[in-house]
């Protein structure tokens, strides 16, 4: 480990001009199955830095799934948010060259607070508190969403095909639903719900794709920095506010349909006082649907990695035997929408 | 051959041990991985009892019986790889509520495995 602190210590050294570095604190953070995070205090002596600073090192873990940015992808996307104005941890330096620590990595800063989602769902907020923070959440996707392709330094990132973003998804779900080989007669009627419902597709946008409450940092009642970008991509608005909206990110607080927090209302107001759209309820409505059918299928990819030997893991068994809960609330959002609950 | 006590009373007894006596001596990762694994013994429990009670067959019957009324039960593979396919290929009217039935009892199924306590919700 401390090797790792020395190692990364001497390239933050050589990007900001510094005369020495003494590390304060090292540690591996928790969360991110598909990466390491580590958390670095250095005390700089001169440089473009000087003083103590609070670092994050992100690197790859051992593997990835299908849909996964490389860090490099993932550091270009946190660049482009990043100057889009969306509270972020601001990306500082990439190295690609896998000689200096085994993997490619990169830094960037250190965000205060927790992105623990049950502290946040169980946290003693007032309504006006809760409120507050939801229409935050609309107002940083609404930033985010000021990214439209092309963009020069995001040409890794595909544009939906056909041209509507809905069923560009359906038409990958498939792939992967056919590739995975199991039955899943669930999955596979809602999946023709999905395409026989796709929405007019809003513009093209950069979309976060993981946009959930465990994936973005609060201090208090304060967002600090939105995380977690390797699933990045260019779809349509409304995939991320359905996304967050998922009954699968309200870790039990499920009459409040904003991740546990608060109203959908709110979050399309905080979207519209940066962006002045309105968007459409019912379109969101539709990409929770979708929201659920991805995450069954990330679900079953995790499960894939545990039993094809590439990862044993207890957790990527257990995310398995969780796709039936997907296959529930599937079940009963179809029969809501169509009962125009 | 005669091994008593049963599979399903060793786990029961091994996953009662580790909730009430390890697990309130771990903290933060390992208590995280102590739970994770009561949570997958609870689920083995269940599968045993589930089988015990003839319930996964209940449920294949209950799927065949449906594609046989929709004249669909052609082939010799596993119910639910048949509906998955009948499904896949539009063969059959998604707002059937006999087909919204035939999926909810696979669910509902599972999901007594695997979480019950999420049927409730």
């Amino acid at each position: 480990m401390s090797a790792l602190a020395d190692t990364f210590s001497a390239f933050i050294v050589r990007q900001c001009g510094a005369r020495a570095a003494r590390v304060i604190e090292f540690d591996k953070l928790s969360g991110g199955a598909i990466q390491d995070n580590f958390g670095l205090t250095l005390d700089l002596e001169g440089g473009s830095r000087p003083g103590r600073q609070e670092f994050v090192v992100r690197q790859d873990a051992p593997s990835g799934v299908a849909e996964s940015l490389s860090r490099p992808e993932e550091f270009r996307v946190l660049q482009a948010a990043f100057r889009a104005g969306v509270t972020a941890p601001e990306p500082l330096w990439l190295c690609e060259d896998p000689e200096v620590s085994g993997q490619v990595f990169y830094v960037m800063t250190r965000a205060a607070g927790s992105a623990s989602p049950r502290k946040l769902v169980k946290a003693d907020f007032s309504e006006e508190q809760r409120r507050n923070i939801v229409r935050r959440l609309g107002a940083e996707l609404a930033r985010l969403h000021t990214v439209r392709p092309p963009q020069a330094s995001l040409v890794f990132l595909v544009m939906p095909d056909p041209d509507n973003p809905a069923l560009s998804r359906v038409a990958l779900y498939r792939r992967y639903l056919k590739e995975i080989g199991e039955p899943h007669p669930v999955l596979e009627w809602a999946l023709n719900w999905l395409e026989d419902h796709a929405p007019e597709p809003g513009p093209t946008v950069l979309c976060h794709c993981d946009f959930r409450t465990g994936n973005y940092m609060m201090d208090s009642d304060e967002l600090t920095a939105v995380l977690d970008w390797e699933f990045a991509a260019w779809s349509d608005p409304c995939e991320d506010l359905g996304w967050l909206c998922s009954r699968s990110w309200r870790f039990g607080a499920d009459d409040r349909e904003v991740g546990g927090l608060g109203d959908r209302q709110d979050l399309l107001d905080g979207y519209r006082e940066v962006s002045g759209v309105d968007l459409d309820p019912a379109t969101v409505s539709y990409w929770e649907v979708m929201a659920l059918v991805r995450w069954a299928m990330i679900a079953l990819q995790q499960a894939r990695r545990h039993m094809s030997g590439e990862q044993r893991s207890l957790e990527l068994a257990l995310t398995g035997r969780m796709v039936a809960q997907m296959e529930l609330d599937l079940l009963n959002q179809v029969q809501e929408l169509e009962d125009g609950q | 051959m005669i091994n008593q006590p049963e599979t399903r009373d060793l786990l029961a007894e091994a996953r009662q041990v580790l909730l009430e006596s390890v697990a309130p001596e771990l903290a933060g990762e390992h208590k995280y991985q102590a739970l994770m694994i009561a949570n997958a013994m609870g689920m083995a429990i269940r599968e045993l009892e589930q089988r015990e009670q003839g319930q996964p067959e209940q449920t294949d019957r209950a799927v065949r019986a449906y594609l046989s009324e929709q004249s669909l039960d052609e082939t010799a593979t596993e119910a639910e790889t048949d509906l998955a396919r009948v499904i896949r290929e539009r063969r059959l009217d998604g707002t059937d509520p006999a087909l919204r039935s035939v999926l909810r009892t696979l669910t509902e199924s599972r999901l007594l495995i695997n979480n019950p306590g999420y049927r409730k919700r």
